[in-house]
């Protein structure tokens, strides 16, 4: 806006400069022409002067003598040919006497002529009538001498004595000038100089006015007009048009002729001269204003007045017309410029209003959305704490009624509607149980609990929990052992807990929905990648590396991070596992929304109870563990629905490959496999069979005949597993499908048997399990050379590389028969095997037989002694899992033992089945030993309690709200490696338990700032035998410990214990129970002793039990202080 | 009274405090902490409980009624009271503070004050009738009775 306000006066300014300036030019050339037409005028001036001066030459020639024409002729005439001849612009000159003698030369017709009258008149006496005799002659003359020659011609008598610029020049004695109409036929007008001579005649010259004129009008007067006239009104140049103009003394009156003949006055113009130059007056001719200028002028002694009109449309009218279109145009465009910048200006603040206001609009919904996202938290988070503590009471709930339950007689109807209490009781806290997973994985709080553990005993463990419900419905569950990469990668880290929930999850559902047919668990290893490991967050590879490559430290960055660094373990494996059931199966479209929380597929789920959340949690607790879910596509035809789901798990030490790559080299080259210790499934606790300790190698010779394996199971999909993994392992195998084939199917295993193996030795090697156990040392030293090179990489792999072969130092075949009891009538198929056994010659025989259950439906006592072989071995079902490795272990190639039908060894099988459980839904387990003795002809069965299973279940009870001590108790309690049972231990603890001061002889420290806590702890410390010292918080304790140490020290006994425990609330004044523990595990270290701490926290939650037990806490027990906790704690302290 | 009838009152109003959830199976843990060494230990541990809920519900009400409620301190005022009252088995007490604790978490103010005074009322509640045993109690010990021990049967 200041730009053009101080441009256009600055503008305004330079314009008025230029048309001054142009003004001044025009003004200048104005004057300029002037000053030209009055230089042309003075230059014109010396030829006034001519006439005098010949007219002087002329008296003194004649001297004053009377002048006759022949005198005239010879006198006059030849001066004034020189004269003429020399004159410029002369266009006569004559010699007029008083007389009438006349004598004049002119031109006419391109030529010159003289005309001369040579009769005089007598002036004085002669009457006007001669006069009319008066002569003129006309003759040409020679324009080089003068010489008058030709005929002369008459002419009219020119009478110019009368006239009146005769009398003024023959009276003035300076000659006289004046405008005068020529002698010559064309009248020109001539400029008449003339002098007298004598004062007798008169010499006049004239000169051509249209010669004269034409000098002024050559000048370039750029456009200007010329008004040229003498003071007595004669014109010689009149240039404009149309005009017409008067001289009135000393003005010019301009007048305009119409075409009509009339005059209009136009204006005056003054001629009179101010400061020297003619002063300009303006008037408008027919629309064009011209500049008029008017000057006298002597003009050839004539005086003369002349006018010059300029028009005015020139520079300067251009200059004046162009400053107001230019002002006008430059208004407008600053006009419009500031419309615009208004304009633009007004849209600018609009839009910046605008988006001022959306930012405030974001603002305020993003705070509403994490207000709304905090509240969500929060009221997950209560929920779970909340719904924490209602599971606890109901876990109260479930005892009491337990124990009301032992005490009601049996059979009344008080017991009737406990056991029904019982169950709802239980059904609620399952129910509550996936109530609270959820709202925990909703808050966020699921945390993965690394622990190791073995994962095909975690897996046997499900399945044979579900198996007798399975089986009360009709529906086998089958372990399918599948390549037997999950045996051999069977010790893992992971959440051992959350895996089992997962399964026993799907395994429930996959039960409950089925009807009929069977329900298959496969599992199956493979190396992580990329590809295999869906993402939980289905985010696709482009945006997966465009994340990396930005860098962006969103939470989903940080999972990306987390997964990749779970990838890139060289320990971390890809565990796949399926539960494959033959149920109603889900229609397709429901697929997608199984997973959804709350949703159950209604056309399947009726008559079904469940929230529907299992599946949900399901998926969480999968993507939780780095894998995925989903529903697998069935082959058309096929019943049922197959869940498969991939979770990252790490690797064990103990199995020899640690990444990827040695595990090929190893299957490509197995000289190198280090010694594989197989890890049974079951702790080796219980295990007392030698082949637990099996790690032989051998060569399948091809030459040494290979067992033969008889499957009679009922299930299909039993028998095809069974079948298969047999078949992995290089196994002869036959299957009989029901019972009345197993005759035919014995029948042609005999008759090959009988032709192939004739050169046998049919003799045992009978070793005893020592004799064993050092055969198989040896064997482990220098077997490995004897490893078969396995170049093909098929599923057996796996297998093979877990049962690793030996080589039998017998030649007969081994033939091993598994029947399913329930197959048939007992004693027919008792019957038939005795039958099979008589008639073969060299080959050893034996029997599994399988059987229910807690239904001993194998009553050895009525059989025939001849029928059953003492070495039969009876297992419980379900065949699969550790149950079916035993099996396998039977044969001599993986170790077996032999006893052919003819040994009469009196040795003991003890076949252990694993912990079989009664009732799925809890976790009471028992043992059965079977003891098949071989005299006795019958099975007994022993029935061991687990380690004081009733004392640990009522523990259990009473501290089910502590979840922590248990779990935190139970990891180093698993199998302890020295081999001693750990029963007699557990029972002198609980004898400890049971006495009244089991802490006699104790001295505790209890830190506590709460007076009421301390009190109470230190009296249940008293009523327990120990004593007790107390302190109000954390600094105190510390410096008790400190003090007692350096005592101790001091007294030599370094190594003693200030005190035995130090019992510490968390949470104190001054300093808190870990920062408290923190220092303490700090001065220790420089004693060299570890005082057991025991944490004290009101919380329940697992989350401080880790804070505490991070902080160097050995324990974390909940509030309030119960004497059974604290035992347990110190027992578990002392394990330690 | 006799003494005998005294004794049953005694049981029986013990075990109505039990029935009623007022107390729990942490009180009998107290109860059976007693013996001759300390005779008056459960009163003692008591009375202990009462001083210190006294002075942290005054505390809790204190910060309750400023103009902003330092919730973190509210909490841990609460989670002390919460360890006392478990302490001495007052599980309406408890259960009180297992809710007021949630409300600290979400930092509402209302349901934190209708908490506190449910809390008063369950604590008042629990101190009349502990009272009361007491009392009863001392009756018994006056008349030459023995105070008869509660059965572990809860």
């Amino acid at each position: 806006m200041l730009l053009p306000t101080a441009l256009i006066p600055c503008w305004y300014s330079m314009i008025s400069r230029v048309e001054r300036q142009v003004n001044l030019n025009s003004h200048d050339f104005h004057s300029k022409l002037q000053y030209e037409i009055e230089n042309t005028a003075k230059f014109l001036h010396p030829i006034n002067s001519s006439a005098t001066n010949l007219a002087g030459v002329l008296e003194l020639s004649l001297n004053g003598t009377k002048l006759s024409f022949s005198m005239i002729e010879t006198k006059v005439a030849p001066p004034l040919f020189q004269a003429w001849s020399t004159i410029p612009y002369l266009s006569q000159i004559s010699y007029t006497g008083l007389e009438g003698l006349f004598f004049s030369y002119y031109t006419g017709q391109n030529q010159t002529l003289a005309v001369y009258s040579n009769s005089s008149y007598n002036s004085r006496s002669s009457a006007p009538n001669v006069k009319k005799n008066f002569n003129c002659y006309i003759q040409h003359v020679n324009h080089e001498t003068g010489e008058l020659y030709g005929n002369s011609i008459e002419c009219p008598p020119l009478n110019l004595v009368n006239k009146r610029w005769f009398q003024e020049a023959l009276n003035s004695t300076n000659g006289y000038a004046s405008l005068e109409t020529g002698w010559n036929n064309s009248q020109d007008l001539i400029l008449l100089s003339s002098a007298r001579i004598n004062g007798e005649g008169v010499i006049s010259l004239g000169f051509s006015a249209k010669v004269l004129t034409a000098r002024f009008t050559s000048i370039d007067r750029q456009g200007g007009s010329l008004y040229l006239a003498t003071k007595d009104g004669k014109v010689l140049i009149e240039e404009l048009k149309n005009t017409h103009m008067v001289l009135a003394g000393n003005m010019v009156s301009v007048q305009l002729k119409k075409p009509n003949g009339e005059q209009k006055v136009l204006g005056n113009v003054s001629c009179i001269i101010k400061d020297g130059s003619p002063r300009a007056s303006t008037l408008n001719i027919q629309g064009t204003e011209y500049m008029f200028y008017c000057s006298s002028l002597d003009m050839v002694g004539v005086q003369s007045v002349y006018v010059l009109a300029f028009p005015q449309k020139g520079l300067v009218s251009l200059v004046r017309k162009n400053r107001i279109v230019a002002l006008a145009l430059l208004i407008v465009i600053i006009t419009s410029m500031v419309v615009s910048i208004l304009s633009f200006a007004f849209i600018f603040v609009r839009a910046a209003k605008r988006e001022m206001h959306l930012c405030a609009a974001l603002i305020k919904q993003m705070e509403a959305t994490q207000q709304a996202e905090r509240k969500s938290m929060n009221k997950s988070l209560a929920f779970a704490s909340a719904s924490h503590d209602v599971r606890a009471s109901l876990a109260g709930l479930t005892g009491l009624i337990e124990m009301c339950y032992e005490e009601a007689n049996p059979g009344s109807e008080l017991e009737t509607n406990l056991r029904q209490m019982d169950t709802c009781a239980k059904d609620l806290l399952g129910l509550l149980n996936s109530i609270l997973d959820t709202s925990k994985i909703e808050a966020g709080k699921m945390q993965l609990e690394e622990e190791e553990f073995d994962l095909a005993q975690l897996l046997e463990d499900v399945v044979d929990l579900y198996h007798p419900i399975g089986i009360k419905k009709g529906v086998d569950v089958v372990l399918d052992p599948y390549d037997g990469s999950a045996i051999k990668f069977s010790q893992v880290k992971g959440d051992r807990g959350k895996l089992k929930q997962i399964l026993c999850n799907l395994l429930s559902n996959a039960v409950k929905f089925t009807c009929e047919g069977h329900v298959t668990v496969r599992t199956w290893v493979r190396k992580p990648s990329l590809q295999n490991s869906i993402i939980a967050s289905n985010r696709n590879g482009l945006m997966k590396y465009l994340q990396c490559l930005f860098r962006k430290s969103n939470e989903a960055y940080n999972d990306l991070e987390a997964m990749n660094a779970t990838q890139q373990d060289p320990n971390a494996m890809e565990f796949v596992f399926e539960v494959d059931d033959t149920g109603k199966g889900i229609p397709k479209e429901k697929q997608i929304s199984v997973f959804e929380n709350y949703v159950q597929v209604k056309e399947t789920a009726l008559g079904q109870e469940g929230t529907g959340l299992g599946l949900g949690i399901v998926q969480s607790l999968v993507r939780l563990m780095h894998g995925d879910i989903s529903i697998m596509d069935k082959e058309m035809g096929e019943k049922g629905t197959c869940f498969r789901f991939n979770v990252i798990l790490g690797t064990c030490e103990n199995v020899s490959c640690n990444n990827a790559k040695a595990e090929d080299l190893e299957m490509v080259d197995g000289s190198h496999t280090p010694e594989l210790t197989l890890s049974t499934p079951s702790p080796g606790l219980w295990l007392r069979t030698p082949s637990s300790k099996l790690t032989v190698h051998t060569t399948p010779s091809p030459k040494v005949t290979t067992s033969h394996v008889v499957l009679l199971i009922q299930n299909n999909e039993r028998r095809r597993t069974s079948q298969r993994f047999m078949e992995n392992l290089r196994i002869k195998v036959s299957v009989a499908k029901q019972w009345e084939h197993l005759p035919s199917t014995l029948q042609k295993i005999k008759h090959k048997e009988n032709h192939s193996c004739h050169n046998s030795s049919g003799k045992s090697d009978l070793s005893s399990p020592s004799g064993y156990l050092s055969r198989s040392a040896s064997n482990n030293s220098s077997g490995v050379d004897k490893d078969v090179p396995l170049s093909s990489m098929d599923g057996s792999d796996y297998i093979l590389s877990v049962f690793k072969r030996t080589t039998p130092k017998f030649a007969s075949s081994f033939i091993l028969i598994v029947i399913d009891a329930s197959a048939g009538p007992f004693l027919e198929l008792c019957r038939i095997v005795a039958e099979f056994k008589k008639g073969l010659h060299n080959a050893t025989c034996k029997v599994v037989w399988l059987e229910k259950p807690m239904m001993r439906n194998i009553n050895f006592k009525h059989i025939e002694e001849d029928l059953v072989d003492p070495n039969d071995v009876v297992i419980s079902k379900p065949f699969h899992g550790s149950r079916l490795y035993q099996v396998v272990r039977l044969l001599p190639e993986f170790g077996g033992t032999l006893q052919g039908n003819s040994s009469k060894l009196k040795e003991e099988i003890k076949f252990q089945a694993e912990k079989v459980p009664k009732d799925p839904s809890s976790s009471r387990s028992q043992t059965y030993i079977e003891n098949s003795s071989t005299n006795k002809h019958s099975t007994q069965q022993v029935e061991l309690q687990d380690h004081g299973s009733s004392i640990e279940e009522t523990k259990r009870k009473s501290m089910s709200p502590i979840q922590t001590l248990s779990h935190v108790g139970s990891k180093p309690r698993s199998p302890p490696s020295n081999g001693i049972p750990p029963k007699e231990q557990e029972i002198q603890e609980i004898g400890n338990s049971n006495d009244e001061k089991p802490l006699s002889g104790k001295k505790l420290l209890v830190a506590d700032d709460n007076v009421l806590l301390r009190k109470l702890a230190v009296a249940s410390l008293l009523k327990l035998g120990a004593t007790a010292e107390t302190c109000v918080n954390g600094q105190e304790a510390l410096d008790l410990v400190c003090k007692g140490l350096s005592d101790q020290r001091k007294l030599g006994a370094s190594k003693m214990l200030p005190y035995d425990y130090v019992l510490m609330d968390c949470e104190m004044p001054m300093m808190n129970g870990y920062e408290a523990t923190k220092q303490i595990r700090k001065m220790e270290k420089s004693y060299g002793v570890h005082i057991p701490i025991i944490a004290l926290t009101a919380h329940t939650s697992g989350g401080e039990a880790n804070v505490a037990i991070e902080a160097g806490m050995d324990v974390h027990l909940g509030k309030p202080l119960k004497k059974e906790h604290l035992l347990e704690a110190i027992r578990y302290i002392d394990a330690k | 009274m006799e003494v005998g009838q005294m004794q049953r009152r005694l049981i029986e109003y013990t075990k109505s405090l039990f029935m009623e959830g007022i107390l729990d199976d942490q009180f009998l843990q107290l109860q059976q902490l007693q013996d001759e060494s300390n005779p008056d230990f459960v009163v003692e541990v008591v009375s202990l409980f009462f001083q210190d809920a006294e002075k942290l519900l005054n505390d809790i009400t204190r910060a309750l009624d400023l103009q902003s409620v330092d919730f973190p301190k509210v909490d841990a005022h609460v989670h002390q009271l919460k360890g006392s009252s478990a302490s001495v088995g007052a599980q309406r007490v408890k259960n009180g503070c297992i809710a007021f604790r949630n409300f600290c978490e979400e930092q509402n103010v209302d349901g934190s004050l209708r908490c506190l005074q449910q809390i008063k009322q369950e604590y008042y509640h629990v101190k009349n009738k502990l009272e009361a045993l007491f009392r009863l109690e001392q009756q018994i010990v006056a008349a030459g009775g023995s105070v008869p021990m509660m059965e572990l049967s809860f």
